[in-house]
């Protein structure tokens, strides 16, 4: 069973892909309110997991909670309400291209809701402000967009239906490191003052030692760390102190 | 999860006006929350205070329907005292004014009809322009082919070969089979009508090897090779492959166009060949089962009553089509955009052109050489 007040919770989770196992034996919970960062090597699995917490694809063995449901039980009804109180940041935005950002962001809203076009509209225009798009991104297409306005504005359709928890998947990858620090900030005032609940998959050692609150590290298929970054950072372990050094030949 | 139907109150006061908001001032609400804030006027000539001892939930859509309406009226955002508000509801609702403070409403664009036509119309010279531009493009990449014969792709062209042709193979057979069966047979019954079932051999095989054939197997390949052209290329203008191919210092033209130009050219008159044969096959099946024709007699007729030259001629409008369909391919394949939608768009308009042309093409042939090969 799920702990009390954890929103999200992986329990012995294993993944066999490609001929071989890929997590073995992944346990981990997520309370609300917390923003957790996810981190490991290429190819260790992060964006399967991340796929799997969401309902995407379900895991070989194991289960996973979310909102104290288990995903690999609900009927897809079932799921499809669950996926209504979560918001998901796709690595690239995954913005639909024939729509306007506007539509986009409208597009769960007309899914889910039954609101009056005005008042619908009136949220669309509150959550590109929110994500800090300028209105005049309203009218424009994804094509038309630089890099930072697309995850904003893929973050404006992430937040529309209100959620209560946000995935994300590398969300300051691709971004300079102005635009990637700005977005950490965003990301962070928005946690903070909506009371979302966040979990990342993400590269950047900047996010981490920025706005994240606790780490999870994945390697060889298991979790080898989970607390607080300047505690993990600490940790001895070849790969834990190769990550954490990578970034140190800046200063 | 159950929620509490949200309330709203507003008490006046000597010293200013205090609303009462109640129960949950959310999302799932928002339709019921407009109701109350518009049946509760608020004055915006004293001071205002919002009480949130009643308020049990609250989130951002909440706080910016709150925010709309009361500005709407008249109140002053800044001057409002917020009132038993948690520290995180604090945060949301100063968030939330601050950034629906810089708020311009999104211009809707709407273009006159004058404006639009006129767009539309340089749109139409532009893509003109770019038509011969390509075409030109295919010109210089063929000539400089011809001079240097190394520069030609061959492993690219065999690919293509294959399967623009042999692939197409088994569906262009059953096809022109099929037609030279119901062809015969709709002839069949007329022929017969006049006791002159041995004409039967004249009508079909005119029909099959100067019309039918190419024109079938044309139509097949155009639905075929030349959709698949501008989704294969269109693909890999997304990806940015093409970019690619230009930055090693080839010519996208020498590398993907001319292949597939090359490979449909050569294909097409000889699956029409096969289409020939396999049409002129059915009609004799039909003529035996139907009109008591032998194959024997069949083919003796044939001999007499078909020229080489009505079979040269139905051959030689092939390449002709060939290069249409390669052509309006190819030029759609690099005029896709960098998104998904416009891949299938410009195969849709592939498709539709290739067949329009095919088609225009072969009529004008019917047109200028109506004698062509009898």
């Amino acid at each position: 069973m799920p702990s009390a007040g954890a929103l999200l919770q992986v329990e012995n989770l294993h993944t066999h892909l490609g001929g071989q196992w890929l997590h073995k034996g992944i346990n981990f919970s997520v309370g609300r309110g917390e923003v957790v960062a996810l981190i490991g090597g290429s190819g260790t699995g992060k964006s399967v997991l991340l796929r799997q917490c969401i309902g995407l694809t379900r895991p070989s063995q194991g289960k996973v909670w979310l909102f104290g449901e288990d995903l690999c039980a609900l009927s897809s009804q079932q799921l499809n309400q669950v996926r209504s109180r979560y918001g998901v940041l796709f690595q690239e935005g995954a913005l639909f291209s024939s729509m306007t950002v506007a539509e986009n962001v409208a597009a769960p809203l007309q899914e889910h809701t039954r609101l009056p076009l005005k008042l619908r509209n009136e949220l669309v225009a509150m959550k590109i402000r929110l994500a800090g798009l300028p209105m005049e991104a309203a009218n424009k297409r994804p094509s038309e967009l630089s890099g930072g306005m697309k995850k904003r504005a893929a973050l404006a359709r992430a937040l529309a239906l209100e959620p209560e928890l946000l995935f994300l998947d590398e969300p300051t990858s691709g971004l300079d490191p102005i635009s990637a620090r700005e977005f950490d900030h965003l990301l962070r005032v928005l946690c903070d003052s909506l009371g979302l609940t966040a979990f990342m998959a993400t590269h950047d050692l900047d996010t981490l030692w920025g706005m994240v609150d606790r780490v999870i590290v994945l390697y060889a298929g298991k979790v080898i760390a989970n607390g607080p970054v300047n505690e993990v950072a600490q940790l001895d372990h070849h790969w834990i102190r190769a990550y954490f050094s990578a970034h140190s030949g800046r200063q | 999860m159950t929620r509490d139907s949200p309330s709203l109150e507003c008490v006046t006061a000597a010293d200013g006006c205090v609303l009462k908001p109640g129960g949950c001032w959310c999302i799932d609400q928002l339709e019921r929350l407009d109701d109350l804030l518009h049946s509760t006027p608020v004055p915006h000539d004293c001071r205002l205070k919002i009480d949130a001892s009643g308020l049990t939930d609250l989130d951002s859509a909440g706080v910016m329907l709150v925010v709309n309406r009361l500005r709407a009226q008249g109140v002053v955002w800044s001057n409002v005292d917020l009132a038993d508000f948690n520290a995180h509801q604090l945060d949301l609702i100063h968030l939330i004014a601050e950034r629906l403070d810089a708020r311009a409403q999104p211009r809707q664009q709407r273009s006159a009809l004058l404006p639009l036509l006129g767009r539309k119309a340089a749109e139409q010279a532009q893509a003109l322009v770019s038509q011969f531009v390509f075409f030109g493009r295919i010109v210089e990449a063929v000539v400089e082919v011809a001079r240097r014969p190394r520069l030609l792709r061959l492993r690219e062209l065999t690919t293509q070969l294959e399967t623009v042709g042999l692939n197409a193979l088994p569906i262009v057979m059953l096809m022109t089979f099929l037609i030279g069966v119901v062809f015969a047979f709709l002839l069949g019954v007329q022929v017969q009508k006049f006791g002159a079932n041995i004409f039967i051999v004249d009508g079909v095989s005119l029909a099959v090897t100067r019309e039918l054939a190419p024109l079938l197997t044309a139509i097949l390949v155009a639905g075929r090779s030349g959709a698949a052209f501008t989704a294969q290329i269109g693909a890999m203008k997304v990806t940015e492959e093409i970019d690619a191919i230009a930055t090693l210092g080839l010519s996208p033209i020498q590398v993907l166009v001319l292949p597939r130009l090359l490979a449909i050219i050569i294909t097409l008159p000889l699956l029409t060949f096969v289409g020939d044969v396999m049409g002129v096959l059915g009609s004799s099946l039909v003529a035996h089962a139907q009109l008591d024709i032998t194959y024997y007699t069949f083919f003796e007729r044939l001999k007499s009553v078909l020229p080489a030259s009505t079979v040269w001629f139905g051959l030689a409008k092939t390449p002709v089509f060939a290069a249409a369909i390669a052509l309006i391919a190819c030029r759609n394949g690099f005029a896709v955009q960098r998104d998904a939608r416009s891949v299938g768009e410009y195969t849709t308009k592939t498709v539709v052109q290739s067949l329009v042309a095919v088609i225009l093409i072969d009529s004008l042939f019917a047109i200028a050489f109506p004698e062509g090969g009898l």
